[in-house]
């Protein structure tokens, strides 16, 4: 029992952050990404024992957590399908040149249609490779590299962009 | 590798390198500008996906489980409590089955065995020391009575032998004690009319709500000493 406690530990304390951000992704929404994590967790210690690889500890919670979110989407119908960027925490007011243009480019991810964003999630975040990524989304391998590359060529896009949009925005 | 080829996949997975990768970039001066300018867009990317995280969430996890874990033991302790219950419960049936129940399928086994335990405290020149009074204030019991004790009668009293309580009365015989039993109607005890070991014979009587067995030695006639109960013998409702 202490055992397995211990083993618990170690892995929220390992993941908790990237499964944070990966549920963050999902949902847009930091309660209820705290909220799936929770979850997720819960489900991962009733499982523990399942758990042979630790290696694999991190594409396994992954999955739990994928599908604690689309249990919430059985559960209710309603809102969260349409991305508002007003939900987004503002940091504005108090933050930093760096923190605005990540501000910014945040709401450039967040708009990305799904498909796109969650293998750039899973990628950045995750660090997993294209095979992971289509092992976790039951994809194959080339349908993954190619929703990679537009995800990126988005934001390079927006990126190159952005300059002339600010300048707009800013006066 | 041509230049969109190149393209695609450094924008699918920028930190890909093999052979012709690295060829590829060592030859082209426009595609090491163009990972550097990938290089820089990762890292804006890499800054933005990394939203800060609650401080205290990973203590709220281990937190929470434990609360989990703590009631999930509960449940456990409770489940495993009501099975030992259970357990008991069961042990306690056995044994209260092995006690009560009837050892002896039908009313010859259970007379001769009730004989043999008992057989010491009898002897056939006991002197005669029941009254037909202090005899029927014990068969009010079996709501019978006798009308004479219609021979020696050297003990009469309750027995709890193998479960049963029965009346349990010794007449002196012509060599060895005569015993009579008189137990109540048993489902559990098949009812059979002549018995016999070999030493000993037995006959039994069906009444209303009691049996009526007689046991003695085979020189007893016991036939004789059927009729004479059920001449003397006399039921109440």
């Amino acid at each position: 029992m202490a055992k397995k406690q211990v083993r618990y530990e170690a892995l929220v304390k390992a993941l908790h952050a990237d499964l944070y951000r990966y549920g963050y992704w999902l949902c847009h929404d930091k309660h209820v990404a705290e909220d799936l994590v929770q979850e997720t967790f819960l489900r991962a210690w009733r499982a523990l024992d399942s758990l042979k690889d630790e290696k694999a500890a991190k594409s396994w919670l992954i999955t739990i957590l994928r599908r604690e979110n689309a249990r919430r989407f059985e559960r209710k119908r309603f809102d969260m399908s349409e991305y508002e960027e007003a939900t987004i925490a503002d940091v504005k007011a108090t933050s930093s040149e760096q923190e605005i243009e990540n501000y910014w480019l945040r709401g450039k991810i967040a708009q990305m249609p799904e498909e796109y964003r969650e293998p750039l999630v899973l990628q950045v975040i995750g660090g997993f490779s294209g095979e992971e990524i289509a092992g976790i989304l039951s994809l194959n391998k080339n349908t993954v590299m190619t929703r990679l590359f537009r995800a990126r060529n988005q934001l390079k896009e927006a990126v190159d962009d952005e300059p002339k949009l600010r300048g707009l925005h800013n006066g | 590798m041509d230049d969109l080829k190149f393209r695609r996949s450094m924008l699918a997975e920028p930190n890909y390198r093999d052979d012709a990768v690295n060829a590829a970039i060592k030859s082209d001066s426009a595609k090491q500008k163009f990972l550097q300018e990938l290089d820089t867009l990762e890292n804006k990317i890499e800054q933005a996906m990394h939203i800060p995280v609650p401080e205290d969430l990973a203590n709220k996890l281990i937190l929470r489980q434990t609360f989990a874990s703590h009631q999930q033991q509960k449940r456990k302790t409770r489940v495993r409590l009501s099975m030992a219950a259970s357990v008991a419960l069961v042990m306690g049936l056995t044994v209260n089955f092995m006690m009560f129940s009837s050892t002896y399928k039908n009313l010859g086994d259970y007379a001769i065995a009730h004989v043999n335990y008992e057989a010491s405290h009898f002897s056939n020149n006991d002197q005669p020391r029941v009254t037909l009074a202090s005899l029927n204030k014990k068969m009010a019991k079996f709501k019978g009575s006798f009308d004479s004790t219609f021979g020696s009668l050297i003990f009469a009293d309750y027995c709890r032998f193998d479960g049963s309580k029965s009346l349990h009365l010794v007449f002196q015989g012509q060599s060895s004690p005569v015993n009579i039993f008189i137990l109540p109607d048993d489902e559990d005890i098949k009812f059979i009319a002549n018995f016999a070991n070999d030493k000993l014979q037995g006959r039994s009587l069906n009444f209303n709500h009691s049996n009526i067995i007689l046991v003695g030695d085979k020189k007893e006639p016991i036939k004789q000493w059927q009729e004479r109960v059920s001449d003397h013998i006399t039921w109440s409702i």
